[in-house]
């Protein structure tokens, strides 16, 4: 297919900044790109080159394989731009603003002497600010008064106001609220659906993870990756941007670490405290240059340690779990059968005409209580491996567990599946598995409970969401995670630790109606939905 | 006792208040302020002067007026989007001078007035050209252009004016209309009717919407995709050919074109559009604003003359005015 937009080598000197350096990049229709990169990596200068507003130190541009002679009008190309600050004409009301440069009038193709229609504009304007839950009181106020949120917002209507084939979302999000971000997401996802191409340039991996293709990471003005979203994680996006160099395995002798989580907290802060600093830094002098790099220092040296830790983890899980999988085997293969063996043996002593009934009535209790012992034992390699995860994969499992383990505890559990869910990475649905075993292992020993709800529900196309909620007497006032692993109980730090590996999140609380809540988010490779399929 | 005594002030004050708030949306409006000091002034002259009412004088106003007042709207517009035209008079002494030497040499009238207008086309094109592409300061583009303008027009006639013009383009300037009982002076119609032209482009067209957006969010307007430096050109290109109609009606009521014509002029049509309410800063100006405006100042020079000012004083009067409005503007956008 032929690429919608081709940049080649384009660089851009801004003053004795190089901004950008060498940046070839290839949009398709339809398709969302993630620009990563921390402020300062050349993301807006190269969005301002592919709007045709910065004129190109030198490389080219083209669109539909024809080349784009610099500064060009991108808008009457339709190439639409969303700026990380936005600018409006202060003298313009709210409606005014949303058409800017794109106002609707007779003659439709006049430029200068087109009268505008301003009814029809409103109700356009209207609507589209509506879509986006702006709040305001007319649409002949003047932008003057607006709060950034509510500029931004407007210039997210402006790129709205016709059909565009490629827009350009250059890191709009500061100045915008939580749920407002939530909704700039969805709208590049509802666009991407129709058609239209995405370029999202964000210092937030989890936005990019959510809902682009591709990620390309820039920094210090130069392309140093480009990731399929699919195949990465957020680490390596990270890394590529701060540019940590080389993953070298540190020995596991960091397991003595009391709890990576503290580590990696603390890298959290110092990541901040960084981002903090290096905001006002041109004022700063050398002293505090050297901090920063200090710090850098070790965040790279405390990165490396969580990354060599979470393989560490990550490699003994695994074998644990193979290790598992062969024990049942040896279990169901060798023990089982042997057993098995004798109790046959045992029925042909029975046959035989010599055995006296007081004998006989003994040998039949043997048979029954090795009876028992193969179901037991046939139980723990259930535990150890369930059978139909690997053959049916993880619903019919859960299914299975949830019922046999219902019948055991005699609590009532119910479950409820995504419709949409589908077959997962053979980890990841391990993971799961032994996160709802430990779950419901809790909620026997712990909870006191009459009835457990699992739900594992899709929260985006990319995100599975595991929540495991009791009636019991719920978790104590000064319930705290770390304090268990003194005491000894390992399993909810467990579950924690298996989230972490897979990038997730987990959370464990009261619910408001009494009894605990576990919730574990996990991200996992795009699974195609429905008729969707390639 | 003491109730009373609290109540009745309290009554007093939210009706002062009210009506002091009343009055100061009133004040802020430019528009206003002009009318009622245009009113002081008429009422003045007709009551302490014999011959300000006088017809012959009102039609003398009305044909300084009218040129003034065309000028002058080409020059708000320049205003609107920031800038400054120092160019005018030298552009209209430029165009009333080509257009009188070609009807001079025996063209029809039609294309002598069409060669003068097109002279003030290239002039405010090749400012808007310099001020938008090139982006130097308007006041020093337009001030260079000034000086070689109106060198051109010196060399040309060598000095000389061009006299002896054609009856049919007298009229233009000369002409009564009678409307009922009254006799219109032409040229204030033509005033008028370029007035309402400009007024429709400002409030009705998108060109308008781009030229009152220009001074504060010209970044805006390049980033929605609005070709800025277009916009630029053609707002110098329509202040020359405006500047150029002025001279136009201006030779035609004088009868001659000189080289030296409107040198200084450029100081009323200033007045005329700042007076009227256009800010210098850009982004404000109405076309009811700049006709007031060009008849205060209008005025003024003629009540200065019926009141026996000597002529030597009275550009003090105009100088002051416009830098008192000036800075009432500059006060308002601070607050």
């Amino acid at each position: 297919m032929e690429p919608l937009l081709r940049a080649v080598n384009l660089s851009k000197t801004l003053g004795t900044l190089t901004a950008v350096r060498r940046v070839s990049l290839e949009i398709y229709p339809g398709e969302v790109v993630g620009l990563a990169g921390q402020s300062g990596a050349g993301k807006s200068a190269l969005a301002m080159m592919l709007a045709g507003i910065y004129t190109p130190s030198e490389g080219e541009i083209y669109l539909d394989g024809e080349r784009l002679r610099p500064p060009f009008r991108g808008r009457s190309l339709g190439i639409e731009v969303i700026h990380q600050q936005p600018e409006m004409a202060e003298t313009l009301d709210i409606g005014a603003n949303v058409f800017l440069g794109n106002e609707l009038g007779w003659p439709p193709a006049g430029r200068w002497l087109k009268v505008p229609n301003r009814r029809r504009m409103d109700r356009e304007a209207a609507h589209l600010l509506a879509q986006l839950d702006m709040q305001y009181d007319s649409l002949r106020d003047s932008v003057g008064n607006l709060s950034s949120e509510q500029r931004q917002l407007i210039a997210i209507a402006r790129a709205m106001t016709r059909p565009a084939r490629l827009i350009l979302v250059d890191d709009p999000t500061l100045p915008l609220s939580f749920g407002s971000q939530q909704r700039l997401l969805a709208l590049i996802r509802d666009w991407q659906q129709a058609g239209t191409a995405v370029l999202l340039a964000s210092d937030d991996v989890d936005d990019l993870m959510a809902v682009t293709d591709r990620i390309v990471v820039l920094r210090h003005g130069r392309c140093v990756a480009t990731l399929p979203t699919d195949g990465t994680g957020r680490e390596e996006v990270l890394s590529a941007m701060v540019g940590i160099a080389d993953r070298q395995q540190l020995t596991p002798i960091l397991w003595a670490l009391d709890s990576y989580y503290r580590a990696r907290e603390q890298a959290e802060k110092l990541h901040q405290r960084q981002a903090m600093i290096e905001r006002d830094l041109g004022a700063r002098n050398t002293v505090s240059r050297q901090l920063i790099d200090n710090m850098v220092d070790q965040i790279d040296a405390l990165d490396s340690a969580n990354v060599a830790l979470q393989d560490a983890q990550r490699r003994l899980l695994a074998e644990l779990e193979l290790e598992r999988k062969q024990l049942a085997r040896e279990i169901h293969d060798q023990v089982i059968q042997d057993m098995l063996g004798v109790n046959y043996q045992i029925e042909e002593m029975e046959a035989e005409a010599a055995v006296t009934p007081g004998l006989q009535a003994g040998l039949a209790a043997v048979r029954a209580s090795i009876r028992d012992l193969v179901d037991d034992l046939r139980h723990i390699c259930g535990s150890l491996r369930p059978p139909t995860i690997d053959s049916l994969g993880l619903g019919p499992a859960l299914q299975s567990y949830t019922r046999d383990w219902s019948e055991r505890a005699g609590i009532a559990a119910s479950l409820h599946l995504d419709p949409q869910l589908r077959r997962l990475p053979e980890a990841i649905e391990l993971s799961l598995f032994r996160i709802v075993q430990e779950g419901l292992n809790n909620v026997r020993k712990h909870a006191e409970a009459c009835r457990v709800e699992v739900r594992l529900e899709h929260t985006s196309p990319r995100a599975l969401m595991l929540s495991i909620g009791d009636d019991g007497c719920g978790l104590a006032e000064n319930f705290d995670l770390a304090a268990l692993s003194a005491e000894g109980h390992y399993g909810l730090l467990g579950v924690s630790e298996r989230v972490a590996l897979l990038g997730g999140r987990c959370k464990v609380g009261n619910r408001p109606g009494g009894g605990t809540l576990l919730q574990v988010e996990i991200p996992h490779p795009r699974v195609e939905q429905g008729k969707q399929a390639e | 006792m003491s109730d009373k005594a609290v109540v009745v002030p309290d009554r007093a004050n939210t009706l002062t208040s009210a009506v002091a708030r009343q009055w100061r949306r009133l004040v802020k409006r430019q528009d206003f302020v002009v009318l009622a000091f245009f009113a002081v002034i008429v009422l003045f002259l007709s009551l302490y002067t014999d011959t300000f009412l006088h017809s012959q004088n009102l039609s003398s106003l009305a044909r300084n007026f009218a040129w003034i007042a065309i000028v002058a709207l080409g020059q708000s517009l320049v205003f609107i989007i920031g800038g400054i035209d120092l160019s005018v008079g030298s552009t209209l002494a430029l165009a009333s001078l080509i257009a009188a030497r070609a009807m001079q040499v025996g063209l029809p009238v039609p294309l002598g007035l069409g060669a003068g207008l097109l002279v003030g086309v290239v002039i405010g094109w090749i400012n808007g050209l310099t001020v938008a592409r090139v982006r130097l300061p308007a006041f020093i583009v337009t001030l260079a252009t000034a000086t070689i303008v109106r060198g051109i027009a010196y060399g040309l006639t060598r000095g000389w004016s061009v006299t002896a013009l054609p009856a049919e383009f007298l009229a233009l300037g000369q002409y009564d209309l009678s409307i009922g009982s009254w006799s219109v002076p032409l040229p204030l119609l033509l005033a008028l009717g370029i007035a309402v032209l400009i007024s429709l482009l400002l409030n009705h067209t998108i060109l308008g919407r781009y030229i009152y957006a220009m001074s504060s969010g010209e970044r805006s307007l390049i980033l929605s995709g609005v070709n800025v430096g277009h916009t630029k050109e053609a707002v110098y290109t329509l202040c020359g050919l405006l500047a150029a109609a002025g001279g136009l009606v201006m030779t035609a009521r004088l009868g001659v074109a000189a080289p030296a014509a409107a040198i200084g002029y450029e100081v009323d049509v200033v007045a005329a559009a700042v007076i009227g309410g256009t800010s210098v800063f850009g982004g404000v100006g109405t076309t009811l604003g700049v006709l007031l405006g060009a008849g205060v100042t209008q005025m003024l020079y003629n009540g200065l003359v019926v009141l026996g000012f000597p002529s030597y004083w009275q550009t003090i009067g105009i100088g002051a005015m416009i830098l008192t409005v000036v800075l009432l503007d500059y006060y308002r956008r601070r607050r």
